[in-house]
């Protein structure tokens, strides 16, 4: 047998390094193909479609969508759609009233469930359940609430002592203050449970120490919590918000997006393109523009997230 | 300036009795470790000092103050961590302005002191780092910093050192002694390493089980031991303990350790009178290491065996076993000695007797 430094395949030989980096790569193949169809491909269909006429209706498979291609015209459409802006703004709205007494709700009651107290386990559980309500259930909950003659009328008048039948759902106004609190009541305990995380998260030794060098609640919490906080507050808020955008079954239940249009969101506002008018191409064009509005949301929180680590390693730096 | 008065104080955690009955007076500006080996209850006594923890029963004054239920914000008292607990998302200016901050200083104030503690902790030139920078010493002198700077009237510090490297560890000893001198304060320091209290405590509490021990300077605890506990935590090796009975023959007495041999003390030696006075003949014969005397087989003493030699540069420790009992002697590192070897092992120093039952100090 001869020794010879020409294998026979001519392959070159792989380092240990490089043969692990060859075997991840099959070994994540099939996450990947997943990730292709789950997200590339329906994506990619998506721009297809929204840059023709085509619609369920026409009679050939959405590939032939070619047929009737009319490139941007969609999207032309959408930004004159003022039905498009007033669920866009409608949406905006709830998100930013929504989101921040969500925010402050779920802090307030995280800094109470700091501490131990009587019964916490109990008012642990029942704070989370809310949360686990099934959301469709959650609307008809709320549908019963705020009926003219129900519960929700009767405990003001109770209060205040004045006969009050307020129209809740069919009123344009109060409608829109019906949801935001059905949504608030359901999506409160996530915020507290994220925060709680967080404010347990900060290490009880710093808290002690800033106790015995004189610090009061305020400014144990100022200082030393709260700088702590900082990512799991961002990754809260930027959750909830990018959540308020996909805001369906509960108003849906509750109203319909209506009395008239006074509650439809863009969630909404999909629907009813997509399975009443049926133009399909043009839902594919929203759909589309929501996406791309929600990454720049999201973009914008991480880019937070990365700017207070970069200030940290820019202090490193200097010295 | 303050005392510090522990009376009758107890900690319970459920069953379990962490500090039992503990009385301890500790004066105005005095250093007092707080020594033994984990579990003893020394953190525990630490923490109900601070006020971290409420004792279950006792009492705790500072001069005449009793402070038992004072909140730990208000007791005043500096308090280093063992893990410093140091504010790693600020700079070192800002963990040392802290307590100076929150109590609502001037900035200029607030400005010269961080500067004079800086200067002190040597950490001048990390004024403006990150904290999580720094080095473990660093963190450490920061902590320290950190507390010296309110200017409590008593320091509490656990177990400092004991995240250093050897030879920082040495030289914080001596920094620390030297910084209790200049900030005039009450020191109470916990540690595990009798080394660390030897070489900086004015005096030693040895606690075990939760029990004092013995209370005294680092002297008397060592050349006094008050009970078996104590006579082996305290020196490194510990001392050699072995169980013997005492002897009367013929109007003098003699220790026997039964097929190892006997030791016969002299008529001057004061062993002999602590023999006579003995209530009872079993007890536990120690003496320290380096006052082991060897000689080579056939003279007097204890017949035994060299199992093992450790060559520890200047000096070298000899294990050496006999029937039922071992020893371990400290000699220069020129001592003849092979393993297989059989000598005579004698005490030529301090000896101490102790009751084999209740483990106290025969006197």
């Amino acid at each position: 047998m001869t020794t010879s430094t020409t294998t026979v395949t001519g392959a070159p030989e792989l380092s240990l390094a490089q043969q692990g980096v060859k075997l991840g790569r099959w070994m994540t193949l099939p996450t990947q193909l997943l990730l292709v169809f789950i997200f590339a491909f329906p994506g990619a269909m998506i721009i297809y479609v929204s840059m023709s006429w085509w619609g369920p209706l026409d009679g050939v498979p959405w590939y032939y969508a070619y047929e009737s291609l009319n490139w941007f015209d969609n999207y032309a459409e959408l930004l004159e759609d003022e039905r498009f802006w007033g669920s866009m703004w409608r949406t905006f709205i709830i998100m930013i009233v929504v989101v921040p007494v969500e925010f402050f709700l779920g802090l307030g009651l995280a800094i109470l469930f700091v501490d131990n107290f009587a019964l916490k386990r109990v008012f642990y559980s029942v704070l989370l359940m809310p949360m686990m309500v099934v959301p469709a259930v959650a609307g008809y909950m709320f549908y019963i609430l705020f009926q003219s003659n129900g519960p929700i009328n009767q405990l003001l008048s109770l209060i205040t002592g004045y006969e009050i039948d307020l129209v809740w759902l069919s009123d344009p106004d109060n409608a829109f203050i019906a949801i935001m609190v059905a949504d608030i009541w359901q999506w409160t305990p996530l915020m507290f449970l994220i925060l709680l995380a967080g404010l347990l998260g900060v290490p009880e030794d710093q808290l002690k120490a800033a106790t015995l060098l004189g610090a009061n609640w305020a400014q144990k919490f100022w200082r030393i919590a709260l700088p702590k906080m900082r990512i799991v507050m961002v990754i809260a808020l930027v959750i909830r918000a990018v959540e308020a955008f996909k805001l369906f079954d509960v108003m849906y239940v509750m109203t319909k997006g209506g009395p008239g249009v006074a509650t439809e969101t863009i969630s909404v506002y999909i629907y009813k393109v997509t399975f009443l008018e049926l133009e399909w191409s043009y839902v594919s064009a929203i759909g589309f523009a929501v996406l791309m509005f929600l990454t720049a949301l999201g973009g914008i929180g991480i880019a937070i997230l990365a700017n207070a680590q970069k200030k940290k390693r820019l202090a490193d730096v200097v010295d | 300036m303050s005392s510090i008065e522990l009376t009758n104080l107890t900690k319970r955690f459920g069953d379990l009795v962490a500090v039992k009955d503990l009385d301890l007076s500790i004066k105005d500006r005095e250093f007092v470790a707080l020594l033994g080996p984990s579990g003893c209850g020394k953190t525990t006594t630490m923490n109900m000092i601070a006020g971290i923890e409420a004792p279950s029963g006792g009492s705790v004054c500072f001069d005449t103050r009793d402070i038992t239920h004072t909140s730990m914000g208000k007791r005043g008292v500096g308090f280093v961590f063992q893990n410093y607990a140091i504010f790693i998302h600020m700079s070192v200016y800002k963990n040392l302005a802290f307590g100076l901050e929150v109590a609502g200083t001037p900035r200029a104030e607030i400005d010269r002191q961080v500067a004079d503690m800086a200067k002190l902790m040597r950490l001048t030139r990390q004024i403006n780092w990150p904290a999580e920078r720094l080095s473990v010493n660093e963190l450490q002198r920061l902590a320290i910093g950190r507390s010296a700077i309110i200017k409590p009237n008593i320091f509490l510090l656990d177990e400092p050192l004991s995240n250093l490297d050897a030879a920082f560890r040495a030289e914080m000893r001596t920094e620390l002694k030297h910084l209790q001198h200049e900030l005039q304060q009450t020191m109470v320091y916990v540690t595990h390493d009798q080394l660390e209290a030897m070489s900086m405590a004015d005096r030693i509490a040895v606690m075990d089980l939760g029990v004092l021990q013995q209370y005294g300077s680092p002297l008397d605890v060592y050349n006094r031991p008050t009970n078996r506990f104590v006579a082996n935590f305290i020196g490194a090796p510990s001392m050699n303990l072995l169980d013997c009975r005492i002897v009367g023959e013929n109007g003098a007495t003699k220790l026997d350790f039964g097929e190892a041999g006997s030791l016969t003390p002299g008529n001057d030696d004061p062993l002999t009178q602590i023999c006579q006075r003995a209530q009872q003949d079993r007890v536990v014969f120690g003496f320290r290491p380096e006052d082991v005397k060897l000689e080579p087989d056939g003279g007097g003493g204890l017949s035994m065996k060299v199992t093992f030699v450790e060559r520890i540069g200047p000096r070298s420790i000899i294990h050496l076993e006999g029937p039922g009992h071992e020893v371990k002697a400290v000699g220069d590192n020129q001592i003849p000695a092979r393993i297989g070897d059989i000598m005579r092992v004698g005490s030529g120093g301090l000896s101490h007797l102790f009751d084999a039952d209740t483990g106290r100090r025969v006197e």
